[in-house]
């Protein structure tokens, strides 16, 4: 066989970042028509050679090559030119144009005037051979997320991409939607095409992929055809030779005491932003030694409600009440005080102070606990924490005084979380608040975080987890409610759930009264 | 500010200096090709900068006097900065610093203080005046949250034509003529640092400021809100700080610094109330130099006495090149824009590199 050579082939890529290795002499090569996943923990350097690549970072060494000629790739523009076209983790459009408008930014041919009807055609063509049906009139920030993403694949192809590579395309979507999404992609491979998806879960890999590189630590440990992986297989090269935290597992009976109040009380809580109901009378409680989860597809409420407790955002009715003691009207501060700790949804926008060193990061909102006694900003006290919890969470950095910038997203979570814990017992405990927590965490960091929740519960603290991973509810959680369009829809005890019933609630579709 | 230096501080540090020394370059070679446009001789021009604003006691005391104001100036606007407020009411606060000096000297001018207790006391006017003037925009901007910037600019106007009316109105002194007033009492004028070549202590109170506001960022739990707040508003509300509490500290303290500045104009450098204290006539006012100053400096206490010094040697040098080269007096301006544009340009490269 003069087999032809791959589509894609990257040979001996390096990359590193200051000190840090982030690529060490990796190769891959993808061909024709395959859906290729990429698979690794947080900071394998999955993504990072993705960016290679589509020409977003340069490489120190290393060679690419498309059908076989030299490919010297050095910006996105030369990317294009080699038909490679990435999607990546956000979406990346302007949410007051049209999805046309976006189809065809920076691509509208020349002159000033976005001339984007005449070019209508054109794009459904595209749309309708990969069956990506998406409306074309609509303003994006209007289309649910699935819809955005399908809005970015379809700029990639249309832009003549025949390469394309989704980085961690799953992560916003629900279960219907991540169907679609890979029915699509399947049907663009069939087209063809060259599919390179990045991920860290091996659900998907298994189900959606014909071939399979694992990434760890920088290095390609391997690549393995699709019949010949196993869930077994791809754990052991994912994580290598290493221990899981202890405690992991299904979880427990409920621990709470009936006597005491609950860590949190929440009561017919409304807010409302014009005429729309971000909230609508959603009532529930947290009770002391108990995880509660909210289970709920992105946006349908989830960061209003948790700002909301939180005292981010005024309320027009309702009362929240933590450890018994009502809320109303106390400042963010206050609220802390009183033993409420949130983790933010948004960790880069809500969560970091970015030019600040990490040091100072990790005592944000400590600050007024740490150094109550001297009254002075001890930066000595800060370094300390601060190497305690590099250590204990495993932060990949060189050292805390690095800007907390420079850390990649998943080592940002675990600052964020290592942070709320150590707020949490200064503060003497009382209900943990985390906003999807472990998104964009490896195995074991994910799992380091869930047993510090379970500590939490053991302690006799409340956790309101709440999360766009289903399986990670229900590992984890007491109990689980699930909302959708502001609304509690129902709540359903642990530990064996009906997973099918909760989707439905998520989706929307309420059980008709019999 | 903390131990040793590590690896990567000191690469930090070489990256810094090699910025600024590729912008000193190209500032340089482009004011070089500028005098030579103006067919004057380089050497000469640079020397004449140099000789005449640190080469004599005289030119050296001017230099100090002009180092004072931009310092303090610069120090309000970079304070600011780093807590996310733009304060472009430098020159309105000088004024009402300015003014706060004035009220206090002739309002207890009957008291016959000795000079210990009254000229800290007519700086303590100045600085709650300026400190005033600055609290005004931070209280607009958490009750209705009106921009800082529209409102230090208007600001600016309303304190030159305070100025305006109390150095022709009330204060005003007919013998020396227009929008000036009567010199304020002896024993309210600060002491001269050199007395021979006419340089007041105003320079070491604008150094000893900068080193409190370098300790409040550094070390103060305020100071570190304060920057909280400046690198990421959302991220430092989420952390359980109270950002409009921020607002009425940064901008009174801005407001403060500048006054600090006008209250030594008084007291040091005019010993009178006048039009034209923030900055001589025909050039860009203190205001306006305090933004470059901060944005070169980076914000940071140490690199803007540096930038202000640099600025205060090629404000005073300027006036000479006029009589040694024959330049126009404002040429010194073009070559500190050049300035300004080269850092932004290098900075702007480095970080793009990386």
């Amino acid at each position: 066989m003069s087999a032809a050579p791959p589509r894609v082939e990257m040979r001996g890529i390096c990359k590193r970042f200051g000190e840090v290795v982030a690529l060490d002499r990796v190769d891959l090569e993808a061909a024709k028509g395959e859906i290729h996943a990429l698979l690794g923990e947080n900071g394998a350097g999955k993504t990072t050679i993705m960016n290679i690549l589509s020409g977003l970072y340069r490489s120190d060494a290393g060679e690419i090559r498309v059908d076989g000629r030299p490919a010297p790739i050095r910006s996105p523009k030369d990317a294009i030119g080699f038909r490679i076209g990435m999607v990546h983790q956000h979406v990346e459009l302007i949410g007051n144009f049209t999805a046309l408008e976006n189809i065809l930014l920076g691509h509208e041919g020349t002159g000033w005037v976005l001339r984007a009807e005449s070019q209508r055609g054109a794009v459904e063509e595209v749309a309708s051979r990969y069956g990506l049906s998406v409306p074309l009139n609509e303003r994006v920030k209007a289309l649910p997320v699935g819809i955005q993403q399908k809005i970015e694949i379809l700029k990639a192809l249309y832009r003549g991409a025949d390469i394309l590579i989704l980085d961690e395309p799953t992560t916003m979507l629900t279960p219907q939607e991540v169907d679609a999404l890979f029915a699509t992609i399947r049907k663009i491979a069939e087209g063809g095409l060259t599919v390179i998806f990045i991920t860290h879960k091996i659900k998907e890999v298994l189900a959606n992929s014909d071939r399979i590189t694992v990434f760890r630590g920088g290095c390609r440990v391997g690549t393995v055809r699709r019949p010949e992986a196993s869930r077994e297989l791809l754990v052991q090269m994912m994580v290598g030779e290493r221990e899981f935290p202890a405690g992991a597992g299904r979880p427990g009976a409920v621990a709470s005491s009936s006597a005491g109040p609950p860590a949190l009380s929440v009561r017919d809580l409304s807010l409302r932003n014009a005429d729309i109901h971000l909230l609508k009378d959603v009532s529930f409680d947290v009770p002391a030694g108990a995880i509660v989860g909210l289970a709920g597809v992105s946006g349908n409420g989830q960061r209003e409600l948790a700002e909301a407790i939180a005292g981010l955002l005024p309320v027009q009715a309702g009362e929240v009440t933590i450890r018994g003691r009502s809320v109303e009207k106390l400042t963010v501060a206050a609220r802390i005080a009183l033993g409420l700790v949130l983790i933010p949804q948004n960790r880069i926008d809500e969560g970091i102070l970015p030019s600040l060193s990490l040091a100072e990061n990790f005592v944000l909102g400590l600050h007024p606990y740490i150094f109550k006694r001297s009254g002075f900003f001890e930066q000595g006290t800060a370094h300390e924490m601060a190497r305690i919890a590099i250590r204990d969470y495993n932060v990949l950095t060189r050292n805390e005084r690095v800007p907390s910038a420079h850390l990649s997203g998943g080592n940002i979570q675990k600052v964020i979380v290592a942070r709320a814990m150590a707020l949490f017992r200064a503060i003497g405990g009382g209900i943990l608040i985390a906003n999807n927590p472990t998104r964009g965490l490896d195995i074991m960091a994910a799992a380091f975080v869930h047993a510090r929740f379970r500590e939490v519960r053991e302690g006799g603290g409340g956790v309101l987890l709440i999360s766009e991973d289903l399986d990670e509810l229900c590992s984890i959680c007491d109990r689980i409610l699930v909302i959708h369009s502001g609304e509690i829809l129902g709540g359903f005890d642990g530990p064996d759930y009906d997973v099918y019933r909760i989707g439905e609630l998520m989706a929307g579709v309420r059980r008709r009264q019999p | 500010m903390k131990g040793a230096w590590s690896e990567e501080d000191r690469r930090h540090a070489a990256a810094l200096a090699a910025t600024y020394a590729a912008a000193a370059a190209l500032a340089l070679l482009a004011a070089a090709l500028f005098i030579l446009a103006f067919g004057g001789s380089i050497r000469v021009a640079f020397a004449t900068v140099l000789q005449a604003s640190l080469g004599t006691w005289g030119g050296f005391a001017q230099t100090l006097n002009k180092f004072c104001p931009l310092l303090l100036g610069s120090l309000a606007v970079a304070f600011g900065m780093r807590g996310g407020h733009f304060n472009i009411g430098v020159d309105g606060q000088i004024y009402a610093g300015a003014i706060g000096m004035a009220a206090v000297a002739f309002g207890l001018e009957g008291l016959n203080l000795p000079w210990p207790v009254f000229v800290p006391l007519g700086i303590l006017g100045g600085v709650l005046a300026g400190a005033f003037w600055g609290l005004i925009p931070g209280v607009l901007r958490v009750r209705y949250r009106v921009s800082e910037i529209f409102v230090t600019v208007m600001l600016n106007f309303v304190a030159l034509y305070l100025v305006d009316y109390l150095a022709n109105g009330p204060w005003n002194d007919p013998l020396a003529g227009d929008a000036i007033t009567v010199p304020i009492p002896k024993s309210a004028v600060l002491p001269q640092m050199l007395p021979k070549s006419g340089g007041h202590m105003g320079p070491l109170i604008a150094l000893a400021a900068a080193a409190g506001i370098y300790f409040m960022m550094s070390r103060t739990i305020i100071g570190y809100e304060i920057r909280a707040v400046g690198d990421n508003p959302t991220a430092a509300r989420f952390g359980g700080i109270n950002i409009n509490r921020i607002t009425l500290v940064i901008m009174p303290v801005c407001g403060a610094l500048s006054g600090l500045a006008g209250a030594i104009e008084v007291s040091g450098f005019h010993q009178t109330l006048l039009l034209g204290l923030t900055g001589p006539t025909g050039a860009p006012n203190y205001g306006a130099m305090s933004i470059l100053i901060a944005v070169i400096g980076r914000r940071h206490p140490l690199g803007v006495i540096l930038a202000a010094a640099v600025f205060a040697i090629l404000m005073v040098g300027s006036d000479s090149l006029q009589r040694s080269i024959g330049l126009p007096g404002s040429a010194v301006f073009v070559f500190q824009a050049i300035i300004v544009l080269t850092v932004l340009y290098v900075e702007a490269r480095r970080q793009l590199s990386t």
